[in-house]
């Protein structure tokens, strides 16, 4: 009696997996719940579990191998000295998989970093590879090396750089070994930080994003002492109701998405020659992974949901990515971002466009200052509830001036809109 | 175990699969009584008589229309073009009906013939008569491809030719008809779609075909001398099916690919191995591909013109040393 493991459905937009690692071998006994193997999508990493138990007798996809949602990757129970042949992806290996004539050439779905390093030094695709998988520092390498490029000639640095290196890893394609996460090991030289798989990806679009969007940054100052007047008044009850503190970011937040509605343009995708306006607002919001990278879950239908709603929502993604428990689907789909960088006291940030998004909004502290208030007796110097709300918008996607209305928008709705609406008489 | 030149393989490639099958027979412009114009047939009219031995009026079209009819209805034919630059001539047929007979009957017909053909430069023979033309077959959905480098390989893969059920187009390399190899005794039946790594080696991977195989060898043992780099060399023997894991499997171990191919450059096959290998092994390359082509220009009648534009062993080792040292 043979059951077999299929590639699981990461997420409603989600067709294929990267396996990263097998947890069992074959001949192991595997019981339900077991984790079996890690996934990566283009958007999370999982430990998929074992729904059925007996004893692995195949592994169809090796570690580095990529399987459609659906594939068969491993086999439980039969015949386990038969089938243990395909133990690491080799070309040979690869050769025995059935192509559709459609996809004649398997191209990798691998990254392995920039091809310029440090100073512009360039790194070629091997080199890359080697770097990446074995959590090398590029810059050190390529000042070590002190050549215009670095090839696989500075595998010796790199050999000599991790102990536990097999003979002759160029021969196995594309097997990812994934960099040592969190802790770095003490380094000499002021240490070496590797970089783990979340910042990585995250490195390289971003570059990416920089590199090809023409970005233009524009903010406005607000007056967010009407909105801090509400939030004082309604914090502890909310508190109460919800278990969660009151912030300024779902104020923001629902403000975005009422000037969104708005300015449809902003919430839009652009594919290279044309915007597609959005229906929905499904709004990206940067959390921290307590400095060990960032993530962007999506509150989706965001412009549906009052400021309450919205606070809930913000915080269940916030917890979800905290807690490292995001599915593929909370990453996919966003038409607009918001970059919240308040709590340390910052005057204003610039935040890179997440493609094909066309803009992202900044906020960071509000503080009390003194502000001009002008009142029909004349203008009096007043402490205000002041922060400076800006957005990073995609020119090619529109101009100055449409932002500028839409920030605008923003903090017209900040400042005057009748808050107190948004909270319901029985909360 | 025995000595044999490349042209004394083809006919004993031709009389083995005749031995062994009777309907295997065989047509060609001067291939019977003369023993072919490049003497590659010699004793197999005497041998298996003019039923099987035809020659024919020197029109490739009745050729190749005879051998797709025979083949159609229940033969093995082979057919001889003499000189693979005349595949032009009847492409039609290579091309539009055999190439498409069996896809287009839903498997109601099949073609199962050879065509050989003497292909390729280096004797001399001007700008009609020179081309090496295997990239023109090669890009024919419905046909298989191989051109064979060695007098074993000529045999071995002939049987396979034969014995495939839809059309081959056999290259032969007329600057290799008089080198000599070693052929053991018996039956040799090889396997198409299979390259061979002639010369293992690990600095790069220089992959070659038919008469370009001798002098990427001959290269790879110059660069080992002088200077200490050690090429692995592949025979891609087949074109289609290609071999790809081999290539793709030494380039992960090399990083570094050259291609040297007799073709003019622009299209050459040299360029489809480069897109596979660019785009699979893309995280294994160390360096750019590098393709080492005859120049895309017609080839010269002159000798020092035709010997300058081929490539050359001398060439291979200039290109590989500039490009892993420049």
């Amino acid at each position: 009696m043979t059951s077999t493991i299929i590639m699981p459905q990461l997420g409603e937009t989600v067709t294929e997996g990267k396996v990263l690692a097998w947890f069992k071998s074959v001949g192991d006994e595997i019981k339900e719940g077991d984790n079996l193997f890690e996934v990566e999508t283009d958007k999370v990493t999982i430990e998929v579990q074992a729904v059925v138990a007996g004893r692995l007798s195949e592994i169809r996809v090796a570690p580095g191998a990529t399987a459609k949602v659906g594939d068969v990757v491993a086999v439980v129970g039969g015949d386990v000295a038969a089938k243990a042949r395909v133990q690491a992806e080799s070309p040979a290996a690869k050769a025995l998989l059935w192509r559709s004539p459609f996809e004649e050439v398997s191209t990798p779905t691998d990254r392995f970093g920039p091809s310029k390093g440090p100073n512009g030094v360039r790194i070629t695709p091997l080199a890359r590879r080697l770097i990446a998988q074995h959590g090398i520092d590029a810059a050190r390498l390529a000042a070590d090396a002190e050549r215009r490029s670095v090839t696989k000639v500075d595998e010796a640095a790199v050999r000599a750089a991790i102990a536990e290196r097999p003979s002759e890893p160029s021969t196995a394609p594309a097997v990812v070994v994934p960099p040592p996460t969190p802790t770095p090991p003490p380094a000499p030289e002021g240490g070496v930080i590797s970089l783990n798989a979340v910042r990585q990806r995250t490195g390289e679009r971003l570059t990416e994003n920089w590199r090809t969007i023409p970005h233009v940054f524009q903010a406005i100052e607000v007056d967010f002492t009407r909105v801090d007047r509400v939030r004082g008044s309604r914090k502890a009850e909310f508190r109460a109701a919800h278990g969660i503190s009151l912030t300024f970011l779902p104020f923001i937040a629902r403000a975005a998405c009422l000037a969104l509605s708005a300015y449809p343009q902003v919430n839009a995708r652009f594919d290279g020659k044309a915007l597609i306006l959005s229906r929905d607002v499904n709004l990206g919001i940067a959390v921290d992974l307590g400095h060990n990278g960032l993530v962007v879950p999506i509150v989706r239908e965001a412009g549906a949901l009052t400021a309450i709603g919205l606070a809930r929502a913000i915080r269940r993604q916030i917890d979800k990515a905290k807690a490292g428990k995001l599915s593929a689907d909370d990453f996919s789909g966003a038409t607009y971002s918001i970059s919240n960088n308040g709590a340390f006291g910052t005057a204003f940030t610039v935040p890179i466009i997440n493609a094909p998004q066309v803009g992202i909004l900044s906020t960071d502290a509000i503080r009390l200052k003194p502000a001009v208030v002008s009142t029909p007796e004349g203008d009096f110097l007043a402490p205000r509830m002041i922060g400076i709300v800006g957005q990073s918008f995609d020119h090619r996607a529109f101009d100055g001036a449409y932002s500028a209305a839409f920030l605008s928008r923003i903090k017209l709705i900040l400042e005057t809109r009748n808050w107190d609406e948004e909270f319901p008489s029985e909360l | 175990m025995a000595e044999l030149t490349y042209r004394d393989a083809v006919a004993r490639g031709i009389a083995q699969e005749m031995e062994r099958d009777e309907r295997v027979v065989f047509l060609g412009e001067d291939i019977g009584k003369a023993g072919g114009v490049f003497k590659t047939t010699v004793g197999l009219y005497e041998k298996f008589g003019p039923r099987r031995v035809r020659d024919t009026p020197i029109s490739e079209q009745a050729i190749l229309g005879a051998a797709m009819g025979a083949a159609m209805t229940g033969l093995r034919p082979i057919a001889e073009i003499m000189f693979a630059d005349f595949l032009a001539v009847c492409f039609d047929y290579v091309a539009n009906q055999m190439s498409k007979l069996r896809y287009m009957s839903n498997g109601q017909l099949a073609c199962p013939l050879v065509i050989r053909t003497g292909n390729g430069g280096g004797v001399r023979f001007g700008a009609q008569h020179s081309q090496a033309v295997e990239n023109w077959t090669m890009m024919i959905p419905g046909v298989k491809v191989v051109a064979p480098s060695s007098p074993m390989d000529v045999i071995g893969l002939m049987a396979a030719a034969v014995r495939d059920p839809d059309p081959v187009i056999f290259h032969e390399h007329k600057a290799l008809y008089a080198i000599k190899g070693e052929v053991p005794d018996g039956e040799i039946v090889d396997r198409l779609g299979t390259a061979k790594i002639l010369r293992p080696g690990h600095d790069c991977t220089i992959v070659a075909l038919a008469l370009m195989v001798p002098r990427a060898l001959a290269a790879a043992e110059i660069l080992q001398r002088e200077h200490g780099v050690d090429a692995e060399v592949i025979d891609v023997r087949s074109l289609v099916p290609l071999d790809t894991q081999t290539i793709l499997g030494s380039v992960a171990k090399t990083g570094r690919l050259f291609t040297v191919e007799e073709n003019p450059r622009l299209c050459g096959w040299g360029a489809e191995i480069a897109s596979i290998v660019a785009d699979e092994a893309f995280w294994d390359l160390d360096g750019p591909i590098v393709r080492i082509t005859t120049p895309h220009i017609p080839l010269p009648a002159a000798d020092h013109l035709e010997d300058l534009a081929l490539p050359s062993a001398s060439r291979i080792v200039d290109k590989v040393c500039r490009v892993l040292n420049g």
